[in-house]
């Protein structure tokens, strides 16, 4: 990924012309004051810039800002024609009469302006601002047109940061502003890697955005072709805005207090913005749920509700319209009916305490709800009930991009299983567990290193399309048939045309998650920047699952603080057939809403895995039980007022709201919400809500022949062989088997050979996928994608055609992305594998003869030998297990990531280590490379390279400290 | 927050006090200072929360979490500009403020709250000490007169406010000396003199006018005001203390707290507590001592505890404190939650200096001798109905009425509602249900024109920081009254752009 840009005229991009370089490389596009000065003054002859004052009369008259606009649109015009290459778009000139316009507006005004003039590619621009100081800023000026960007307020904060002492550190004020503009540097690379972009150069101008709250006037001229789809405030609603903040800096009068205000965006503040959860809302939910106490909670949902005079969420500005008679509550759908409805959010073991965790697992197992394991796996001990009768196991399991602990039993014992492609909170981001969160327990049930920080991977690296989504559907699907296929999606323009996708790939359920969740550890930017509100996708979804006819063959789900029945019943109205509800449960289980998650110091013991902490949980699952009860009658006195007997009949009944008429509000009277409240004719061979069954195809997988010749081993572990021709048809061979086995066995499995299947031809993708201890799988032949994927003890043997005449470690033999995921087991593969090879394996071991990029990636645990070359970024990420590479060529240092791994060399232990995987490998393949290896093996293990991460290194040498102390 | 662990490796301390034999010597206060590490550990307890529920529970709104941080980071000036941006007198809350804020705390879930009062008080001690305290007079005066009836807690912050935003304030005080009960309510044991002494001082170095021994109604003619001044702000309080009209009642030895209190404040001041009693407040014209009687205080709140520890400094032979209500729970309950305040069992200093409490106890006949002295009281247990955890009504206990010895009962019940006689009735002015001076919490604006109404005489009794509270809300209120709109602080106001 790059940051470098380029500041001056880019000249004509069909003539060859020298004069096109002569512009200024940046290697970042955050500059200091000293930079600017530097680009500011520079005069070649034949480059200089121009300093463009961005202004507006503070008179608060209609129409300042919009002059003051096109007076820098003008001058930007004028200054190009001129012949300069740089203009620098400055808002210091401002005083008690003239305020500054924002930067991204002046910025992207110049930028289109200049674009309709054809002007664009002649010049750079620098922003010179004020008002940008986190990394979200830096990304919408570079988005909107900027090349670069000097934040000279937020630099001088930090200097006198650093003179008043509030920084209490040792760093001088020069290595701060460093520290500062890495991590905006930092911040631009982790935005632009969740869009998929990897150049500043490419992210510059893409506007990859969507507008919130500016009208169609504002967005065609300064924003042209950005996104925006409900309206919003104009120019001189924007000018009123500022104008606020400046009547704070230059009011007349003597103000006593010089003191800025405290803020109040990312903590509640008495005087900052309004946040639904609030001092009042967390105690009134607090004291409802715990005492049971119905009133209470109506006063918890009413401040909830009424936003009139200061609305935080789209839903608060829609009002509820009767469409049908009101009917009495006792003709509604009883409660119990609609428990089933309801899931808790997301929120892994590790994020949150085992505490927080099973008290919500138990509450909605008790209530008939689900809870979500999140994507940290699950400690096996929950799937025993308790001896009161409740049950710590979760519900859902979610399979997300870093596949923590997901073993056949984990699978097996789902009634959901949730892909989650995206986060509300964060999306395009995985999961992020800070290192001091992961202590033995958590480490031991994500099968990764105690200690050791666990950052999920952005993508799931087996789904590059929507087929790769439909290959993992169909695996979960064999993996357990009983199971629901979720898909997560989030939010966003667009969303629509993806649930269409996913519903046709054959997910059971599919859940638009809204922005404004998140715990105190995801990033910041993220939680505050990323992400829609889920009425926008939620009402998009269902309108394009409508039109398209697929509304039916699937179960719509909606999450993102919901908070009361009211919340309920319009996500039900916009289309939403289930609800998840995450944050306001932590508060019902004592969350007060710290936002210290990332910092393990909970005090309430909610998000910590500090034992001290977490003894201080005073949760209860009664309350959470208590909370569910309350909101699913306010709920249903909702449906009574407006006349619906059962939830099913008011999906997607958007007739039944309306856009309040009292909104007074400057700054949201204009927004335009038709479009949410659409209402996509239905036809009437089809239902608003999930009445079909998918299809998932599982009728003619070959495992039903698998599971019919493995019955001996399964009744009475017999040891069984048979053979088998495959062709590439034959999908995720071994699953349906293994979910059989794991169903009796448990993760214990079969002994080691238990079934051996031999199959001849060529396997198509996830052979073997999540197969579990016991089945050994031997291909004679190859393989396609996928191979091994999620493996869970299982034992799978590839080699080529005994009657192959090609040399076999020097061709492929399996696809790309094999055993990603994997939890256990072992495989030996006579020859190449593709890209991408155990990515995020935590624990099988693996012998290959050749791997194509991204080897190893943000591997946990297991041994893989490679025995012949790497593609290049071997070992980003890799933070446990180790890897042996063969290296005869002395090549492999130049493809590996080192940052998180050590290329040591190998001991004696490494060398026991390596004859015996390969001994097996020979045996198992008869592999040629393994036969010279091992014939001449003193020589040929000085080639080997160990491939240690650092951390896991620490984490093996404390525990031999440790040892040798207690000794 | 200075230290993310904090409040794991430090637990609550709070600042030793003299004791209780040296203390009764005195009438000073006798609460020692934090060292400079104690004082560092205190404040790195705090844990900044994401939902700060002290700065909800203060009504002023104080910043806690920000200005233990400078604590934290040693930071005087930091931590005084934070605290003093909420707070017109810290040094008056940070010593006898009951401190919601601490009762809100999110420690307070489950360990010993932050010692928020404590570190406020070294604030903004430190802060007079190392001279971050000037007078701040505003830079342009805005030729409005302001007048504020009343100078306790309400009325100081109203003018104080007031002379912030440009206006030219007078207060006027019917006592010998600005304060209310700061001056004559509280004893000196809890808030020493030259503390409000020297907050007066600064205040009219600001350019606030205090005329004292001007009781607006009765020597200062209301219809003056109302011509001179273009607002008035009313911040009376509540006075007229809740009688006990039993039999004997007229007895000698039967008086208010007030009337106790503010004569020993006096005397204290070594100022003549007899006379002035046509324009000062509660003044008797005899003096009254505890000196070697049996006292009994009815009533067990504050202005109780006020009572006892005095009577105890007057060398008392024994000193019995009735509640009427039944003996609080020492912890929190069901029915009081965290973070609401909860009615719990409290110790106040004066109760570690000795009295016998009782409680559900109620008193049927102040009994005297022929001289017309008391000498007894008759009293009787009560049974109390607990309804949602709160007392609901009682009934006599048979057979537990008893005579108990008493030559000095002290009347501390509470207060009903603000006078009613001379000021409120010449002016017409109209009263809430429960006798108080109506208004809103908005406007603050009484249905005379160009009248306010601020502090408890508009909220009924309550505590010194509502009172502050009142007056700075009352002054924005009334700021925007004469100018149109204000730039003063209050505790709820977001920017408009928010």
């Amino acid at each position: 990924m790059s940051l470098s840009t380029f500041a001056g005229n880019n000249g004509n991009l069909l003539v060859e012309d020298p004069l096109t370089c002569h512009s200024v490389a940046l290697k970042h596009p955050v500059l200091t004051n000293y930079e600017l000065e530097k680009i500011r003054s520079i005069d070649t002859g034949l480059f200089q810039s121009k300093t463009i004052q961005c202004y507006f009369r503070a008179d608060g008259k209609p129409g300042s800002l919009k002059k003051g606009l096109e007076r820098i649109c003008e001058y930007a015009v004028h200054a190009v024609e001129d012949g300069f290459k740089v203009l620098i778009l400055q808002d210091r000139a401002i005083d008690s009469n003239h305020a500054p316009i924002p930067s991204l507006l002046s910025t992207s005004a110049i930028h289109h302006h200049l674009i309709r003039k054809g002007m664009r590619g002649q010049v750079g621009i620098i922003v010179e601002a004020g008002d940008v100081w986190e990394v979200h800023h830096f990304a919408c000026l570079i988005g909107f047109g900027a090349t670069a960007v000097n934040p000279y307020l937020a630099l001088s904060s930090i200097r006198d940061l650093k003179e008043t002492g509030k920084l209490q550190t040792k760093l001088q004020e020069d290595e701060l502003k460093k520290n500062y503009i890495k991590a905006v540097n930092d911040g631009l690379l982790k935005v632009f890697s969740k869009m998929g972009i990897s150049t500043l150069q490419s992210y510059q101008g893409a506007q990859i955005f969507e507008i919130l709250g500016l009208n169609k006037e504002v967005v065609n001229k300064y924003f042209t072709g950005a996104t925006s789809r409900i309206e919003g405030m104009g120019l001189d609603e924007i000018a009123r805005e500022v104008l606020a903040k400046h009547y704070f800096a230059f009011s007349k009068k003597d103000i006593p207090a010089d003191r800025l205000p405290a803020g109040g965006i990312y903590q509640w503040k008495r005087k900052g913005e309004f946040h639904l959860f609030n001092p009042q809302t967390i105690h009134l939910l607090q004291h409802a749920t715990k005492m049971n106490d119905y009133p209470t909670f109506k006063k918890y949902s009413k401040l909830v509700n009424d936003q009139s005079e200061k609305a935080c969420t789209l839903r608060s500005l829609f009002q509820f319209k009767k469409t049908r008679p009101s009917v009495s509550i006792d003709e509604v759908q009883a409660a119990e009916n609609i428990y089933k409805r309801f899931a808790t959010g997301a929120m892994s073991f590790g994020s949150i305490s085992w505490e927080a965790h099973t008290t919500l697992a138990i509450a909605m197992n008790r209530l008939g709800g689900k809870s979500n394991t999140g994507e940290g796996g699950e400690d096996e001990k929950r799937y025993e009930p308790l001896s009161n009768g409740d049950s710590m196991r979760s519900a859902i399991k979610q399979v997300a991009s870093a596949r923590f602990g997901v073993t056949s039993l984990y699978l097996t014992e789902a009634d959901e299983l949730q892909i989650k492609m995206a986060q509300g909170a964060k999306p395009g981001e995985g999961g992020q567990l800070p290192g001091h969160k992961v202590d033995e327990w958590i480490g031991k049930v994500r099968h990764a290193t105690p200690g050791v920080g666990l950052i999920s991977p952005p993508p799931h690296h087996d789904i590059y399309s929507i087929e790769d989504l439909a290959q993992l559907i169909y695996d979960l699907k064999n993996a357990n048939r009983k199971s629901r296929i979720s898909v997560k999606l989030v939010s966003k323009a667009g969303v629509g045309t993806i649930a269409a996708g996913v519903t046709k790939a054959k997910a059971d359920v599919v859940l638009i998650a809204g922005h404004d969740g998140g715990t105190g550890a995801s990033p910041i930017s993220s939680i505050k920047h990323a992400g829609l509100p889920w009425e926008l996708g939620l009402a998009e979804t269902h309108q394009t699952l409508v039109k398209n006819k697929l509304r039916s063959r699937v179960v719509v789900q909606a999450d993102g603080q919901l908070k009361t029945g009211r919340d309920i019943a319009i996500a039900a109205l916009l289309g939403a057939e289930e609800w998840g509800i995450a944050t306001a449960a932590l508060v019902v289980e004592g969350c007060i809403m710290m936002r210290k998650c990332h910092m393990n110091t909970c005090p309430v013991g909610v998000a910590t895995q500090d034992p001290e902490l977490r003894a201080r949980f005073k949760g209860d699952p009664d309350h959470v039980v208590n909370f569910f009860k309350m909101i699913t009658q306010e709920l249903r006195e909702i449906m009574a007022e407006l006349g619906f007997k059962t939830v099913n009949e008011m999906i997607g009944q958007a007739d039944s709201l309306e856009v309040r008429d009292e909104i007074e509000h400057w700054k949201y009277k204009n927004l335009d919400l038709s479009a949410v409240l659409y209402n996509e004719p239905n036809s009437i061979y089809s239902t608003l809500y999930c009445s079909e069954k998918q299809d998932h195809g599982l009728d003619d997988s070959l495992d039903w022949q698998l599971w019919e010749a493995a019955v001996p081993a399964i009744v009475a572990k017999e040891k069984i062989s048979a053979s088998f021709p495959i062709k590439n048809i034959n999908r995720t061979v071994g699953t349906i088997l293994s979910n059989e086995i794991t169903k009796k066995y448990r993760s214990e499995g079969l002994p080691e050979d238990t079934i051996h299947f031999k199959f001849n031809g060529t396997a198509g993708q996830s052979f073997g996928a999540f197969n579990t201890k016991g089945i050994t799988l031997e291909l004679e032949g190859d393989a396609n994608d996928y191979f091994g994927k999620g493996l869970s003890g299982a034992k799978l043997i590839i080699y080529p055609p005994k009657e192959a005449t090609y040399t076999a470690e020097d061709n492929s033999i399996i696809g790309n992305v094999a055993f990603y995921g994997a939890t256990s087991g072992e495989a030996f593969i006579r020859g190449k594998a593709g890209e991408r090879f155990c990515v995020r394996n935590s624990g099988a071991n693996v012998v290959v003869e050749s791997v194509g990029d991204h080897g190893c990636e943000y591997m946990t645990g297991g041994r893989v030998i490679i025995l012949g070359d790497t593609g290049r970024n071997f070992a980003a990420g890799m933070s446990g297990g180790i890897a042996w590479v063969y290296d005869v060529k002395g090549k492999f240092a130049n493809n590996c990531n080192k940052e998180m791994v050590d290329l040591d060399d190998c001991d004696e232990n490494d060398k026991n280590d390596l004859y015996n995987f390969i001994q097996k490998h020979l045996q198992y393949t008869g592999s040629t490379v393994a036969k010279f290896i091992l014939s001449d093996f003193e020589n040929q293990f000085k080639y080997f390279v160990k491939v240690f991460p650092k951390d896991y290194k620490k984490v093996l040498h404390e525990k031999i400290n440790t040892v040798e102390t207690s000794v | 927050m200075g230290k993310p662990t904090g409040f794991k490796e430090f637990s609550r301390e709070l600042p030793g006090r003299q004791p209780v034999e040296q203390r009764l010597k005195h009438y000073n206060e006798f609460g020692e200072r934090y060292t400079d590490e104690k004082l560092n550990q205190q404040a790195a307890r705090c844990m900044n929360c994401g939902v700060p529920f002290c700065h909800h529970g203060c009504p002023l709104g104080n910043v806690i979490p920000e200005f233990n941080d400078a604590v934290y980071r040693k930071d005087w000036k930091e931590a005084y500009d934070i605290l003093s941006s909420t707070n017109n007198f810290p040094e008056f809350t940070g010593r006898i403020c009951p401190a919601p804020c601490e009762t809100a705390c999110v420690l307070g879930i489950n360990q010993p709250a932050i010692t928020i009062e404590e570190i406020e008080k070294h604030i903004i001690e430190i802060a007079f000490e190392k001279g971050f305290v000037k007078p701040r007079r505003p830079n342009l005066r805005s030729g409005k007169k302001v007048a504020v009836v009343g100078s306790g807690p309400a009325g100081l912050a109203a003018a104080a406010q007031l002379n912030y935003a440009g206006h030219s304030v007078t207060v006027f005080e019917r006592d010998d000396a600005p304060g209310g009960l700061l001056r004559y309510g509280i004893p000196d044991f809890k808030l020493e003199k030259w503390v409000v002494d020297r907050r007066i001082k600064l205040m009219e170095e600001e350019g606030v006018v205090f005329k004292c021994h001007a009781n607006v109604g009765v020597n200062v003619s209301i219809n003056d005001l109302l011509r001179e001044y273009n607002a008035i702000v009313l911040a009376g309080g509540s006075t007229v203390p809740r009688d006990l009209k039993i039999p004997g009642r007229e007895l000698n030895g039967v008086h208010f707290a007030m009337d106790f209190l503010k004569q020993n404040n006096k005397r204290v001041a070594k100022k003549n507590f007899l006379g002035n009693a046509d324009i000062e407040s509660n003044i008797i014209e005899f003096e009254l001592t505890a000196t070697g009687k049996n006292v009994v205080v009815i009533g067990g709140g504050d202005t109780g505890s006020d009572c006892v520890g005095t009577s105890n400094r007057h060398g008392a032979n024994s000193v019995t404190q009735f509640e009427l209500l039944p003996k609080p729970p020492s912890e929190r309950n069901d029915f009081m939650p965290w973070p609401s305040y909860p009615m719990l069992l409290k110790k106040t200093s004066s109760h570690e200096e000795g009295a016998a409490r009782q409680w559900a106890v109620a008193t049927k006949e102040f009994i005297g001798d022929a001289n017309g002295n008391l000498r007894s009281l008759k009293i009787v247990d009560l049974e109390w109905k607990i309804v949602d955890g709160r007392p609901a009504s009682f009934v006599e206990i048979a057979g537990s009425e008893r005579k108990i010895p008493c030559e000095l009962a002290l009347l501390a019940m509470g207060f009903v509602h603000p006078q009613h006689a001379d000021l409120i009735n010449d002016l017409g002015i109209d009263l809430d249900e429960r006798g108080n001076v109506k208004a809103t919490e908005k406007d603050f604006r009484t249905n005379i024109s160009k009248v306010f109404t601020a502090g408890d005489m508009r909220r009924g009794q309550s505590l010194v920081v509502w009172a502050i509270s009142e007056g700075r809300e009352c002054a924005k209120a009334v700021d925007e009254y004469l100018v149109g709109h204000s730039v003063l602080e209050s505790k709820n106001e977001r920017l408009a752009f928010i």
